[in-house]
């Protein structure tokens, strides 16, 4: 296991060298005949032990298949913020000094799901759902005074945290928080978790769109959508979304050509066919709007 | 926001096109180096360290030549850190020989080739008059170029050489496969007469360079516009033109443009911060003041005329014996 290529000759060969053990163990004959090699070998052995006992292997085995899951734009940064992340988690800082309040405590657990929920986008499914599980472990870890299991108020705390950071304006989001939060009291359980997280963030993904078509419609004269322009455009989508009930393949299909730029363009061009000076319709407005047909598609909890 | 590209790739491809490996490795080698101070601060925070500084460039300082050209990300760093760390010998407007730019360089990678150095002087002085003095931007910009594009000029050399060789150039129009590389280069005194080669010509044999090269190559838009403004060309002046191009310059990212290479206002404060971090000055100062001030080994001496000696001792003030990276992780 930890023998190192007899073709080593130099010192710094072997230096270089010895790297490798711990992240891909290279297989070797070993010549214990020439005393510089097999020296080489017990420093990359001894190195090897070391880094086992330290738990450094286990440590990068588990960052890089983060790594791997989540396929980061820029992954030495998402390292760098992995590994910041666990820090700030073992016991050496948090158990130094004074015990955290519980509030404190609530805080980090919360900050905590949320790192690990914002580490895959939600198109990748498993990653997500993997990171899901872990925040919701990760929440519901019993506490000194608090029994294992995730209740309501921490679940729509951290709903609003989300729906915060997503740039979203509140009154947009606020309905679906109304849809999917739990009382405060009650358990919550992984699915009604999972959904809810994941709708979150669809929705947030949805409003980012919804809000660079209306950049895209945008009128320079008037810097804001004509009406009637921004009205035709959502009964284009709420047509395509309308008895989308069943989750049928073909459904999807129907809903992408009512989308398409024919369909689309001819609903506009009607709409813009009597050219009267328009009536502006605002970004919130638009917003709200195209939210709510997507919050209509949610199932309530319970 | 999602790249589907990234996503599609086979976990290896994915892996090595963004260097992961080569980082998680030497990781650990630093860490095995470093054994000692892990357990003062957690091998978490060690790593963590350690990315952030390769996320910053700052990883490159002092490091053996065989990382710091290891990968792209790697070359620009160290093309950034040799910038900021000698800037000054450009804003007095020192000229140096080769010699000891290659002097600057060892003091910020100790095993930096010669060959490389000379080379990049050959660009600026054309291949001539070896001693002559030059400016640092100069300098900067050729050693740039034959630093970050190594492999690529290798290459294409090769092929200059090849086109030279090739007697009538209207007989190398045939692509004559990659064979011709390998040949006994001919003595450049050969073309003389000739100088240089046809500009067209040239960047034919060039394109078939970018299929296959793995290493970082110049934009092929921007190496055409370079060479559709002359009729011919010699090497010489084909790198002194891509040195001197700002839209390469660019795309390379490592440098500002040569405008505003001198005047920066946050970067003195930047240059601060990385004389920080720099392992050992801040100790080996706070330890010895006087002597260490005096003594030639450690590195940054040389950069220390833009920073007053009051300055210093601020720093030292400041820091307790401990390192500065260890502050700065925490705001």
């Amino acid at each position: 296991m930890a023998a190192v290529p007899v073709s080593l000759p130099s010192a710094k060969m072997a230096a270089v060298e010895k790297r490798r053990p711990a992240v891909a163990p290279v297989a070797g004959i070993t010549d214990s005949g020439r005393p510089a090699v097999s020296q080489a070998a017990a420093v990359a052995e001894s190195e090897e032990d070391f880094l086992r006992q330290v738990g450094v292997t286990e440590m990068l085995r588990t960052a890089l298949l983060k790594v791997l899951e989540a396929r980061p734009e820029e992954p030495i940064a998402f390292l760098a913020h992995y590994f910041e992340n666990m820090g700030l988690r073992s016991p050496a800082n948090g158990g130094a000094g004074e015990p955290p309040g519980q509030l404190l405590l609530q805080q980090q657990r919360l900050g905590r799901a949320l790192w690990h929920l914002r580490l895959a986008h939600h198109s990748q499914r498993t990653a997500f759902n993997n990171n899901v599980s872990v925040a919701y472990e990760c929440l519901s870890a019993g506490g000194r005074k608090k029994r294992p299991g995730l209740d309501g108020r921490t679940y729509s705390e951290l709903l609003k945290r989300i729906c915060r950071d997503g740039d979203a304006p509140e009154e947009v989001v606020a309905p679906l928080l109304r849809k999917i939060q739990c009382r405060d009291h009650e358990a919550v359980p992984l699915g009604v978790f999972r959904s809810g997280m994941r709708t979150c963030f669809v929705l947030l993904e949805f409003v980012a769109r919804a809000s660079a078509l209306y950049r895209l419609l945008e009128d320079p004269e008037l810097a804001a959508v004509d009406r009637r322009l921004g009205q035709a455009v959502l009964d284009t989508l709420e047509g395509a979304l309308q008895d989308g009930d069943e989750a049928a393949p073909a459904r999807y299909l129907e809903a992408g050509s009512r989308l398409g730029p024919d369909n689309l363009a001819l609903a506009m061009d009607r709409a813009v066919v009597a050219r009267r000076p328009g009536v502006p319709m605002l970004l919130e407005e638009f917003l709200e709007k195209a939210a709510a047909l997507f919050i209509a598609k949610v199932k309530p909890v319970g | 926001m999602l790249s589907p590209e990234r996503l599609a790739l086979p976990d290896y491809e994915y892996l090595a096109q963004r260097h992961v490996l080569t980082y998680m490795e030497d990781a650990v080698c630093q860490l095995l180096e470093n054994k000692e101070d892990i357990n003062q601060y957690g091998i978490a925070r060690f790593f963590t360290e350690y990315f952030n500084s390769v996320c910053q460039g700052t990883h490159v300082l002092f490091r053996e030549f065989s990382f710091i050209q290891a990968t792209p990300h790697n070359r620009a760093s160290f093309l950034r850190a040799f910038w900021r760390c000698f800037r000054t010998v450009g804003k007095n407007g020192d000229l140096l020989t080769m010699k000891e730019y290659h002097c600057l360089l060892q003091l910020l990678c100790p095993d930096f080739p010669l060959e490389l150095t000379q080379k990049a002087a050959r660009i600026v002085l054309m291949d001539d008059a070896m001693d002559c003095l030059m400016s640092f931007s100069d300098f900067l910009f050729a050693f740039q170029i034959q630093f970050y594009y190594s492999e690529f000029l290798e290459s294409v050399a090769a092929i200059y050489q090849d086109l030279l060789s090739g007697k009538n150039p209207n007989t190398v129009i045939v692509p004559t496969s990659s064979s011709g590389q390998h040949r006994q280069r001919p003595a450049l005194g050969e073309a003389s007469l000739l100088e240089g080669v046809e500009a067209s010509l040239f960047y034919q044999r060039l394109e078939n360079l970018w299929d296959r090269h793995k290493y970082s190559c110049p934009p092929p838009a921007l190496v055409k516009e370079v060479l559709s403004n002359v009729q011919r060309l010699t090497f010489y002046g084909f790198l002194v033109a891509l040195s001197r191009h700002h839209g390469i310059n660019q795309a390379l990212g490592a440098l500002p443009d040569k405008g505003d290479l001198m005047h920066d206002p946050a970067m003195d404060e930047e240059l601060e911060r990385l004389l920080a971090q720099v392992p050992g000055l801040v100790n080996s100062v706070t330890a010895n003041p006087e002597a260490s001030y005096l003594s030639s080994r450690t590195p940054p001496r040389v950069a220390s005329p833009w920073r007053p000696l009051h300055h210093t001792r601020k720093v030292d003030a400041e820091s307790d014996g401990s390192t500065e990276e260890t502050d700065e992780s925490e705001t």
